[in-house]
């Protein structure tokens, strides 16, 4: 269907473009209006643009605490799950063996199982590892989302590797884990980005258990400190929507740099057809 | 065979302390009176009979079905509305399609605090732009309104997700071969026939398995609900993820709060059961 867009097409690109833009566009201009245009003298565009807002958030809610502390999460996390998960996937997908089927099912179960059940034996465990309130609790408990999913994604990229190379490769002397690390991971690096982008950013994301397991503001994640401001005093929603922008920005900016991965990822792995 | 155990054991390992103990272990609690710090003693089927009696738990049922049917149906059409326009080729399509994935890229929580302030009753642009379009004579109250509360969360909801239907579904419409198309067109098919006899059955599996998984998640949603209304007003938009977050860390009664999750359990088993089985098919 290469024709070119009629206009019925136009007319859903315009529709949606604005459902999409409208919610955006009203985050941006509060969070460059000062607070007298935000709530006595309302306008569509900043009339006099300010920062007041981002420093408001940064200085006194210190909300780069908040970022640290998401950033420690995410990236240990991803860490973590990155090694565990590519070695699990590499067994099931290359060394067909009683029980990786099994395995597979397992990884499924865990993705579809609500949190809200979840959240209550591992606020015990947290509290009984004397880790209540410290960024440990999360770093350990984010790996039961990550490392089914990134798993999951790896075995959808890995499968879709033929085995030739690795074979070639252990013909010539290399041993089948020398085989998986120099020659499959190189090939499969797009997928291996792709899960590192979405594990970093479902940590990064996380609500339930960072709400639940930590109630110090100076240990809180980024959603969970930008919530707690939302009961807090009035005027708050000028410094929210600055420091939604800001917590927004790392994901965003990593989703972009590796669209080409993620695409690619997700088509081999999560949504394949 | 020892190798591949051996690789396997980080994350055998992981989900065994993080998800199957603590699975087994919650389904345990739901017969206990358990709270923080206290034991807990077996209690039977007490917390269930409590849970299935209260008019809040049947409340939230209803209003989670509510909300996950809602939002799935109206995230099938806004998704499968932008993958037929990006399909087609127009100047900036890639501009397009990036700029419709932002809801979905950014984190859910900017989402839903966006849509907050955009609905909020006094200083809210949304009711500026209502009241000075002459939609409205007075500011409307989105998300304390009874009868406007649910479909205002529902409405938030669907902006947050549906580029990812929009996403999968044009990853499904690269593969129907574009001669099923062009023979269509010899044989003088309309737009909604070559919709109605191609794309829809090319698309077939694809939204089989989008449809699922995002009925699974829409279900278990917390985020939502919590950061727009914390299920008010008077619970129109109490889910059963904030019933179960409310019992255990408000009132502090774990045994009642698993109770609920556990419940919901054997519907979910069904989805999942159903899930697998498509997906399965769709390797071989």
């Amino acid at each position: 269907m290469s024709r070119g867009a009629g206009l019925p097409s136009v007319i859903v690109v315009l529709v949606l473009g604005l459902f999409v833009a409208l919610p955006l566009y009203n985050m941006v201009i509060t969070a460059f209006k000062a607070d007298r245009e935000i709530y006595d003298d309302f306008s569509y565009f900043p009339r006099q643009p300010s920062l007041v807002q981002f420093q408001r958030v940064i200085v006194n809610e210190r909300l780069f605490v908040n970022i640290r502390n998401s950033f420690v999460v995410a990236a240990t996390s991803t860490a973590a799950t990155i090694a565990m998960s590519a070695l699990a996937a590499f067994a099931v997908v290359r060394l067909r063996f009683r029980g990786s089927a099994w395995v597979a099912r397992l990884i499924l179960f865990k993705y579809l199982l609500p949190t809200s059940l979840l959240y209550i034996p591992l606020f015990i465990v947290v509290n009984n590892l004397g880790l209540a309130n410290t960024l440990q609790s999360l770093i350990f408990t984010y790996l039961s989302f990550s490392i089914p999913f990134a798993t999951w994604l790896l075995m959808g990229y890995f499968r879709g590797i033929p085995a030739d190379l690795e074979e070639q490769a252990m013909i010539d002397g290399c041993s089948r884990v020398g085989a998986m690390v120099r020659v499959l991971l190189p090939i499969a690096a797009p997928g291996v980005v792709a899960a590192a982008i979405f594990t970093f950013t479902a940590s990064w994301n996380e609500f339930l258990l960072a709400l639940v397991f930590i109630n110090r503001v100076d240990l809180q994640t980024v959603p969970v400190k930008l919530a707690g401001m939302i009961v807090g005093d009035q005027y708050v929603w000028g410094m929210i929507m600055a420091g939604a922008l800001l917590s927004s920005v790392p994901v965003v900016v990593l989703y972009f740099l590796a669209q080409r991965f993620v695409v690619s990822g997700l088509a081999a792995g999560a949504v394949r057809a | 065979m020892v190798l591949g155990w051996t690789l396997l054991t980080p994350v055998l390992v992981v989900m065994a302390a993080l998800v199957v103990w603590p699975f087994a272990t919650a389904i345990w609690i739901a017969f206990t009176d358990k709270a923080i710090g206290y034991q807990g003693a077996w209690v039977g089927l007490a917390n269930f009979a409590e849970v299935i009696s209260s008019p809040r738990f049947l409340r939230s049922l209803r209003n989670s079905l509510t909300f996950t049917v809602a939002s799935v149906l109206v995230k099938l059409v806004l998704g499968m509305a932008m993958a037929l326009v990006l399909h087609q080729t127009f100047r900036g399509r890639n501009l397009v399609r990036a700029f419709f994935l932002i809801p979905w890229v950014l984190p859910a929580f900017v989402g839903y605090m966006i849509w907050r302030w955009l609905y909020d009753p006094l200083q809210g642009l949304l009711n500026y732009a209502l009241l000075d379009l002459g939609v409205t004579r007075y500011p409307l109250e989105f998300l304390s309104n009874p009868s406007t509360a649910m479909p205002s969360v529902i409405v938030a909801h669907v902006w947050r997700s549906f580029p990812f239907y929009g996403l999968a579904f044009l990853a499904g419409l690269q593969n129907i071969p574009a001669e099923q198309y062009e023979a269509a067109a010899v044989d003088g098919a309309n737009a909604w026939h070559r919709f109605r006899y191609i794309t829809l059955p090319g698309l077939r599996h694809v939204i089989l398995v989008v449809v699922m998984l995002s009925t699974i998640w829409t279900f278990n949603a917390f985020e939502p609900v919590y950061l727009l209304t914390g299920g008010g007003p008077a619970d129109a938009t109490m889910v059963y993820t904030l019933l179960a977050y409310e019992m255990g860390i408000v009132n502090m009664r774990l045994g009642q709060a698993a109770a609920v999750p556990v419940l919901i359990l054997p519907v979910l088993g069904m989805f999942i059961v159903a899930l697998s089985g498509l997906m399965n098919r769709g390797d071989e």
